[in-house]
């Protein structure tokens, strides 16, 4: 007997569940942004990127969690057309890859208080990862299971 | 006075840059995915900032530290931010000119600019006062409550323009698809 997914009974859910998502990837991949941005001597000259990671690693966590609980319902929404769908094939690979680097390689880089040159390259990374993620939620959107176009 | 801004909306949506963005199968979602990077990682610079004035965020650090760091890079963000939005906005400018949502989202925009007014001499330029007193007065925290529900109100906004529907027959000659 089929069970009505809530996401889909009521017409605001989904925008509303979309909103918090929004919500989350700001504090994860935002203040994963702001450890970056110092390794990369842009912002916030006093500290160093060590104890901003320690300062953010809580909202970052919490940013997370509430993305990847919030990304699960957007999905439970439409399984089928998310699984055929490429970008998010290749979002979901993506962000596999970010949260393993973010708390594999970038944590031991920014905890061990790296030169700058390997500093510089860790933030690369991780910020072309974090961005690759974001690019391929949007372009979720556009792709031609969304839009109905004949494969 | 409205009859001129829809005019204008109709104009600027028909110029061949416009057009040309509108009709693009990869500018324009490169554009949105800007504007989402954009927002998830300044947007994350304006969330630690409203939560430190809370007191909720990196309190091992003064107040003024990350206030006076984070001002300039949100600043850049936000010119980021705006720039892809203005882009997006002209593609569908007369459909968006009929949208509850984005003339919210344009309000709302409009009250962060009354919000700075009120309290950029009051709270954001004395934060070095804040550290030396040992706390934070409750007008900055008011400011930084305010700050944060005007900020995810215009990105709820900005994600509900979506889901109206443009008023039949506008429509028709501008999409592709």
């Amino acid at each position: 007997m089929p069970i009505d997914n809530p996401i889909n009974a009521f017409e605001l859910a989904f925008p509303i569940v979309q909103c918090i998502h929004v919500a989350g990837f700001a504090l994860s991949a935002g203040t994963v942004a702001i450890v970056d941005f110092r390794l990369l001597g842009l912002i916030l000259p006093q500290r160093t990127p060590a104890q901003l990671l320690r300062e953010t690693a809580l909202w970052t966590l919490s940013g997370v969690i509430l993305m990847i609980v919030t990304g699960l319902l957007l999905f439970s929404s439409d399984p089928d057309m998310y699984l055929l769908n490429f970008s998010f094939d290749l979002k979901m690979i993506l962000l596999a890859l970010a949260i393993a680097f973010n708390y594999t390689i970038h944590r031991r880089a920014v905890q061990s208080s790296p030169s700058p040159v390997t500093g510089k390259f860790v933030a690369c990374a991780s910020l072309a990862l974090w961005i690759s993620v974001l690019f391929g939620g949007i372009f979720i959107g556009f792709s031609p299971q969304v839009l109905g176009f004949k494969a | 006075m409205s009859e001129m801004l829809l005019s204008f909306a109709q104009w600027i949506q028909l110029t061949d840059f416009f057009t040309y963005l509108r009709g693009s199968a990869y500018v324009y979602p490169v554009i949105l995915s800007l504007h989402m990077v954009a927002i998830a990682f300044f947007g994350g610079m304006i969330l630690m900032t409203d939560l430190r004035m809370l007191g909720w965020a990196m309190t091992g650090r003064p107040v003024s530290w990350v206030l006076d760091g984070l001002r300039i890079p949100k600043r850049y963000g936000f010119l980021l931010i705006a720039t892809c939005g203005v882009l997006m906005a002209g593609c569908k400018a007369e459909e968006y000119y009929y949208n509850a949502f984005f003339r919210a989202k344009l309000a709302l925009l409009v009250l962060v600019v009354v919000h700075a007014a009120i309290f950029r001499a009051s709270v954001y330029n004395r934060a070095a006062e804040f550290d030396l007193a040992g706390q934070v007065p409750g007008r900055a925290k008011l400011a930084a409550a305010l700050s944060l529900i005007l900020w995810i109100g215009i990105a709820c906004m900005g994600r509900g323009i979506g889901y109206i529907e443009p008023p039949f027959g506008i429509h028709a000659q501008l999409w592709p698809f």
